[in-house]
């Protein structure tokens, strides 16, 4: 009993450590006493500017990096699960080639400063990522089921379809590359907790949902046939499945950006480590979604400081060693 | 069933944002003149300004600690001698030489650090063209005094800037005798190449990463300088047909408008006229046999700020050396 928990208690006393990382590790140096007396309350007086940096920017963006990641690593299960392939991510489908196309066809038109203006990039990107999926899923039904090589074939044709778009409004556009290529390696200039209460109900209601169909996508591993006669409604628990977890990654990219390679990482990590029951893999692929992209993220922010790269960058240019390095180790088990 | 859900988790997610979204008023369209209240009451004149992004503006005295994101407005800041007011800039602002010692706020991968920003306490920044409104409104969130100076689209226009700029950090005055001085520069190129009738052919270079198909500046347009101040100089630009205003050009087009002058604007990125001289194919080009390829500050032709007559002079400079003799 206590050996099934350990995991969790492992996994969450990282989450906590790499939040007290990232809110402590910033270009502006915060000392730890000041740090530690912002987070009791005490002498808010003396530290008002550091207790400013902590709140108004440190904490939302690492809560914002933490949705993220977590968005992202819960997703890059599920998206493995329905697929049944190691390299399923949860971009697979045309959830990030489509926010592209979204945020990019909006960065190209000059929106008024109010409100909705401001709003035009997070919500075309979100728009357009949903589209994309439609249209995948659209194209990749036959009749009443839903075959995932028809999925991923559907998927990777839109997904360049979307991508050779972006490309050609980037290179027409006249003005500056810069916050387009940003945006599309995951950096986003939005401080402040206004995007996460937007963020917060899908992921809270993407992610809750996900955590359901953990015994289901346990019995999609048999086989459709299989799956069926043990009483499960494959394209249907498929169909759902896919819609949520794209759902959840369209709003994560919205606000955050293109982040590559924590989807697909994320839940290989935990499969090697706990193996491959669902039920656990799931709800630990959201939290080490959230720590891994937290590190990364640390990482991005200093590396150069105080320039600050697109942490998209980092999960890739770190990423995949580390990725790498774990495959060798565990590479006579043959985890999958 | 989830197809009947999927509007209302929109529609949901609409209203949330509605409602948790930082909240900005909507501009109420004004004139662009200062307002200056009567000053028998105030002993500090307040200031109201419209910027670029239709947003109000109001100061409540001269800013003493401005930070400014990008190369230009740092340039038109120093240029109107707000020097002492200003306490950061963004990495790509580089000129004068006095504008490296001051704190730098990131930017160079399009992303600035704003605990940075913050940490300078500035009593206002001054963002430009270049950067994306969230970063504008995500400052404003924090406290901050944000001013958006709308990219300049011509020589006149980088006048109002500096007049802008001017008012804005209280040192009118100073932008009148710098208008002035720059105007009679301006006037004197002009009247030089009145004199000429011969335009010579150019191909100003932005990136030769791929020299089969370089990068050069194409049609004048909002953000591009360098066709229109070519032309000012006494010159033809032969990407001034290209549909884009920053366009690649083939080298076989190249070759067929066969420019009497080579431009090096990316000589920063060490490009030198002995490496376009072994360039493969391009020795068949009249600037490359005869030797008429020179490298360029490209800063004085693509920042809208007081440097852009420097360019002019200098662009002139290459093109009709005998008129500067």
């Amino acid at each position: 009993m206590r050996r099934r928990f350990l995991p969790y208690i492992l996994i969450f006393i990282a989450l906590v450590l790499s939040v007290l990382l990232s809110v402590a590790i910033g270009s502006v140096f915060i000392p730890p006493g000041d740090l530690w007396r912002v987070i009791t309350g005490q002498s808010p007086r003396i530290i008002t500017q550091a207790a400013f940096i902590l709140t108004a920017i440190r904490l939302p963006h690492s809560v914002l990096t933490a949705l993220t990641g977590a968005a992202l690593g819960g997703s890059g299960a599920a998206y493995q699960a329905v697929f049944k392939n190691p390299l399923a991510d949860p971009y697979l489908i045309g959830v990030a080639s489509g926010a592209g196309l979204g945020a990019v066809a909006a960065m190209a038109i000059s929106w008024p400063y109010t409100f909705w203006g401001l709003a035009a990039v997070p919500l075309a990107a979100f728009l357009g990522a949903l589209l994309t999926v439609f249209t995948v899923y659209a194209l990749a039904r036959i009749g009443k089921t839903l075959p995932t090589t028809n999925l991923i074939l559907a998927g990777v044709a839109i997904s360049a379809f979307a991508t050779a778009l972006t490309s050609f409004l980037m290179l027409r556009s006249s003005g500056e590359l810069h916050r387009a290529i940003a945006w599309l390696l995951g950096g986003s200039s939005q401080a402040g907790w206004g995007p996460i209460m937007i963020l917060l109900p899908y992921l809270a209601l993407g992610l809750g949902a996900l955590l359901l169909f953990g015994h289901a996508l346990n019995l999609l591993q048999f086989g459709d046939e299989q799956a069926q006669q043990l009483g499960l409604n494959v394209t249907r628990t498929r169909t759902l499945v896919l819609l949520i977890a794209s759902l959840t990654t369209a709003a994560a990219v919205a606000f955050s950006g293109v982040i590559g390679f924590i989807g697909l990482i994320v839940p290989h990590i935990i499969r090697m480590w706990l193996g491959v029951d669902y039920r656990r893999l799931l709800p630990m692929s959201i939290l080490g979604g959230a720590v891994v992209l937290l590190i990364a993220d640390v990482l991005a922010r200093v590396v150069l400081a105080p320039q600050e790269l697109p942490v998209g960058i980092v999960t890739a240019l770190a990423g995949a060693p580390f990725f790498l390095w774990i495959l060798r180790k565990t590479k006579s088990q043959g985890y999958w | 069933m989830f197809r009947k859900m999927i509007p209302t988790i929109l529609a949901i997610g609409l209203l949330l944002s509605a409602c948790n979204f930082t909240p900005l008023a909507a501009p109420e369209p004004t004139s662009t003149e200062p307002v200056l209240p009567a000053t028998e009451t105030a002993t500090i004149p307040t200031l109201t300004l419209t910027d670029g992004l239709d947003r109000i503006v109001t100061l409540s005295g001269p800013p003493q600690r401005i930070i400014s994101l990008t190369p230009a407005t740092t340039e038109i800041l120093f240029a109107i001698g707000a020097v002492d007011q200003i306490v950061g800039r963004d990495a790509f602002s580089d000129h004068p030489a006095e504008a490296l010692a001051l704190p730098d706020v990131g930017g160079s991968y399009g992303e600035y650090s704003q605990e940075a920003i913050v940490a300078l306490q500035p009593d206002l920044v001054i963002a430009g063209g270049i950067n994306p409104p969230e970063l504008v409104a995500s400052l404003e969130s924090l406290g901050l005094t944000v001013f958006f100076l709308a990219n300049p689209t011509s020589i006149d226009d980088m006048y109002t800037a500096l007049s802008t700029l001017a008012t804005l950090t209280y040192n009118e005055g100073n932008d009148i005798t710098l208008i002035e001085s720059l105007q009679a520069r301006v006037a004197a190129v002009d009247e030089k190449i009145a004199t000429i009738s011969d335009y010579p052919t150019v191909y100003y270079e932005l990136d030769a990463t791929d020299p089969t198909l370089p990068y050069t500046a194409g049609r004048a347009g909002p953000t591009n300088f360098v066709t229109p101040l070519i032309e000012r100089a006494g010159g033809v630009n032969i990407g001034s047909g290209l549909e884009s205003e920053w366009a690649s050009i083939s080298l076989e087009q190249l070759i067929v408008a066969d420019p009497y002058i080579i431009i090096l604007g990316d000589s920063i990125y060490g490009e030198t006229p002995e490496k376009v001289a072994a360039r493969t194919g391009w020795s068949v080009l009249s600037a490359v046999q005869s030797g008429r390829i020179y490298p360029f500050n490209d800063s004085l032709v693509t920042r809208p700020g007081p440097r852009l007559v420097d360019g002019l002079e200098a662009l002139a400079r290459l093109l009709h050396p005998e008129l500067f003799e």
